[in-house]
């Protein structure tokens, strides 16, 4: 079905990549942090990893989950989602922060 | 359904989606800079000049400094959102003023480490 975005602007299309840039720089970021680790302690590289990059894909999938309700909510006249989402990824990006931090001190 | 944050959801009126998105997007540059400062953390513990504690304090600046910028990221969601629905003056990026300030002591510290040794 072909029809006209909700909003000339693209808002929800640009909000939409502005969540698929954020969570790629997360897989980025626990990438390059596992890089590192891997050289001193692999166990610890490797639990990085393992915890951030499946939460981060969980996000992205979570974000195109997003960016569908939005618009289609916003097409028929409904409310855009909440802030559980925004919560979720902040709740990952600080722990993605604390494990660098545990590398960097503990890694010396 | 109830929505999250009630301290949002529960006052004023539905804004303009299109505030609403902006407001969004500027959540996640704050979150994009704060895994920003962590890369570069991380990256400087481990490409640093030599490993002593100067270094590592500069490392760790950047990480704390991005753990905080991600939280604050969600504060000043949470604060527009609200003052949006309630027709309010946006409040002040305060961690703004405070990023601007802790890099450049930090870039400073920084280019001082690599210069010297």
């Amino acid at each position: 079905m072909r029809r006209h975005p909700w909003d000339p602007g693209l808002q929800v299309e640009r909000t939409a990549l502005a969540w698929m840039r954020t969570c790629l720089s997360m897989i980025v970021v626990a990438l390059i942090a596992f890089r590192f680790a891997a050289h001193t302690s692999l166990a610890a590289a490797l639990a990085l990893a393992a915890v951030v990059v499946p939460m981060a894909l969980v996000s992205l999938r979570l974000a195109w989950r997003r960016y569908r309700t939005s618009d289609a909510n916003l097409t028929s006249g409904k409310r855009l989602p909440d802030g559980t989402l925004p919560l979720a990824v902040t709740i990952v990006t600080a722990l993605t922060g604390a494990l660098g931090l545990v590398y960097v001190l503990v890694d010396r | 359904m109830s929505r999250w944050p009630r301290s949002v959801y529960e006052v004023g009126n539905e804004p303009d989606p299109r505030f609403s998105l902006a407001n969004e997007r500027t959540f996640l540059a704050w979150l994009r800079t704060s895994l920003a400062l962590m890369a570069a953390g991380v990256g400087f513990a481990a490409l640093g000049p030599v490993g002593d504690v100067l270094d590592l304090a500069v490392a760790v600046a950047l990480l704390v400094t991005g753990v905080a910028c991600s939280l604050s990221a969600l504060q000043h969601w949470i604060a527009c959102e609200r003052a949006l629905r309630l027709g309010e003056p946006l409040p002040s990026p305060w961690m703004a003023a405070v990023l601007g300030v802790g890099l450049a002591v930090t870039g400073v510290l920084a280019a001082i480490l690599v210069i010297t040794r």
